[in-house]
């Protein structure tokens, strides 16, 4: 009882610290969903796409850049890396899955360039959080008020692009690209687009954070990628992604939920080490649930994704 | 109108395994006229439509549309002026994209794309009326997702989706080979109509010989990647589906079976 009552108080308090961080970090999300469903190009650039973020960001406000500037110039490297991982997999035919390793491999080293060293405090410097009227800077709500902003603006626009004429060829070519060619829509130019987009939400989650936390570190993308992939997993199983609309809503609503769910783990005692591998299975368990279903025949050919 | 002019191309060139696709082929259709293509397996039919789509690069030789020379143009860009349903239901369509949404990306195969809102009231009205004609009850099903049609009612949609906005070319890559009689018959009559209606310029491969007998102006043999036969006026009105057969140098299990 004494337990659970620990667990419990522990969880409200961290309550609004979590909320803020899935707020930011449902960029990632944002970033990893719509490369793999909105163009069925699965795509690893977020691991590096999120620290370039970061990297680029910190330097910029250490140099005293005001913090808007820094965000909207470290979404530009990220759009960047994007078009490259979609560039290498179009022009050389390597999977998009290589691509995409090839290019976070790379961005570490062009990350710790970029810094000039590991880790790099920005403490102390102005953000973006500390914008918001009748809050005190620094505390989760102005942080809650300030990402949920921009995670509302970014979720409007995404709608209205997808729904209108080039956002529905986008989609085409993720459904059918060879029909999306044949129906006049540049496969090459949707794909590059839509995996360099993705690669700049990813870069503002970054931005965003090491406003929030105050340092940039070149590992802070460690595992972002299979921890995005869980929340969009656990998004698409509350709102599912029948929709444009629901789609869209998945990695916003998995976010909140999957960092409330893991700050519950935290605070019911769960060693942080183990972190990695509970998400791991659970993302593996979400993803074998529809074979699972499917009755006990054997797994079926493959999955149809685009090489 | 279509021009093919000395088209070749040879697939694994100086290979053990080199394949002579299409030899100096030479074709013309004049505006409206429809063409339908037969020939053997291998003959080059396949490479014939391929090329005029732009998904075949050629070693050599032209393809001429209305005048325009397009053989350096890539798929995307042909895509204005031609239109072709493929003989696979699921290739014509995107499967995860709804009825409604698979007629706005057909509607804007010749247009620019804007960042407008795509599929508005006006728009859904239109693709009803459109649908309802097929009679497969499409028209109320704007909203489901093509996957779960029938292949049928697929290659229907992929019909009216490629003859929406009269392109300048029709192509149909034995589009009726992968359904059932009937329904064969319902997309083939869908497709005699809409060609007729709207005085289409029209290619259409089979390997059906009396889809080669009743319909079409002109039948085209193929063998070994060129022109092999051309029959047309009253020498196509008079011919039968053995006269056809007749005329195939390697005769395929297939084409009995067909005719």
């Amino acid at each position: 009882m004494d337990f659970l009552q620990n667990t419990i108080a522990s969880f409200i308090s961290l309550v609004p610290v979590t909320l803020a961080q899935s707020l930011i970090l449902a960029f990632v999300v944002l970033g990893i969903m719509i490369p793999f469903r909105m163009l069925s190009f699965p795509d690893l650039t977020s691991e590096g796409a999120f620290p370039l973020g970061g990297c680029v960001c910190g330097v910029l406000m250490a140099a005293g850049m005001s913090p808007l500037p820094a965000i909207l110039i470290a979404l530009v490297a990220g759009f960047v890396a994007g078009c490259c991982t979609a560039f290498i997999h179009l022009r050389f035919r390597i999977h998009t899955l290589l691509a995409g390793i090839l290019m976070m491999t790379m961005l570490y080293s062009i990350n710790l360039r970029i810094m000039g060293r590991s880790n790099l405090s920005v403490f102390g410097s102005a953000t973006v959080f500390d914008w918001v009227p009748g809050l005190q800077p620094g505390f989760p709500a102005s942080k809650i008020v300030m990402a949920g902003a921009f995670g509302l603006i970014v979720f409007a626009l995404l709608l209205h692009f997808f729904r209108t004429e080039k956002g529905t060829a986008v989609r085409a070519v993720g459904a059918n690209p060879d029909m999306a060619e044949a129906q006049g829509i540049n496969v090459w130019l949707a794909t590059i687009g839509g995996v360099g987009l993705a690669g700049a939400f990813s870069a503002a989650g970054g931005a965003l954070m090491v406003q929030s936390q105050g340092f940039a570190d070149v590992n802070m993308g460690l595992g972002i990628l299979i921890n995005g992939l869980a929340a969009l997993m656990i998004g698409e199983a509350i709102v599912g992604k029948q929709s444009v609309l629901r789609q869209l809503a998945a990695p916003f609503v998995g976010a909140i939920v999957y960092y409330q769910l893991v700050s519950f783990c935290l605070a019911a005692g769960m060693p942080p080490p183990d972190l990695k591998l509970a998400t791991g299975l659970f993302v593996l368990a979400m993803l074998a649930l529809p074979s699972l279903k499917r009755s006990r025949g054997p797994a079926p050919a493959r999955e149809t994704v685009r090489e | 109108m279509l021009e093919i002019q000395s088209a070749r191309k040879v697939f694994y060139k100086g290979q053990a395994d080199e394949k002579t696709a299409l030899n100096d082929l030479n074709l013309r259709l004049e505006t409206g006229e429809f063409g339908v293509v037969i020939g053997s397996n291998g003959a080059g039919k396949s490479s014939m439509l391929n090329a005029i789509s732009g998904a075949l690069v050629l070693d050599s030789g032209k393809i001429v549309i209305n005048g325009d020379d397009v053989t350096a143009m890539p798929v995307h860009k042909r895509a204005m002026r031609l239109a072709r349903v493929f003989q696979d239901p699921m290739k014509g369509t995107a499967a995860s994209m709804t009825v409604a949404e698979n007629m706005l990306l057909a509607e804007l195969r010749a247009n620019k794309r804007t960042l407008r809102r795509g599929l508005n009231p006006a728009r859904l009205a239109a693709y009803k009326e459109r649908l309802s004609l097929l009679g497969l009850g499409l028209e109320n099903r704007l909203d489901t997702r093509v996957e779960l049609l029938s292949g049928g009612q697929r290659q229907s949609l992929s019909l009216i989706m490629a003859v929406g906005g009269s392109p300048e070319l029709l192509l149909l890559d034995e589009h009726t080979a992968a359904l059932d009689p009937r329904t064969a018959d319902i997309v083939m009559q869908a497709t005699i109509r809409a060609v007729e209606a709207l005085k289409l310029t029209t290619l259409m491969v089979t390997h059906n010989m009396q889809h080669a007998v009743d319909f079409g102006h002109r039948v085209i043999m193929l063998d070994a990647g060129r022109v092999r036969l051309e029959i047309a006026g009253a020498e196509k009105t008079s011919i039968t589906v053995p006269d056809l057969i007749g005329h195939f140098s390697v005769k395929t299990d297939r084409m009995f079976l067909a005719s």
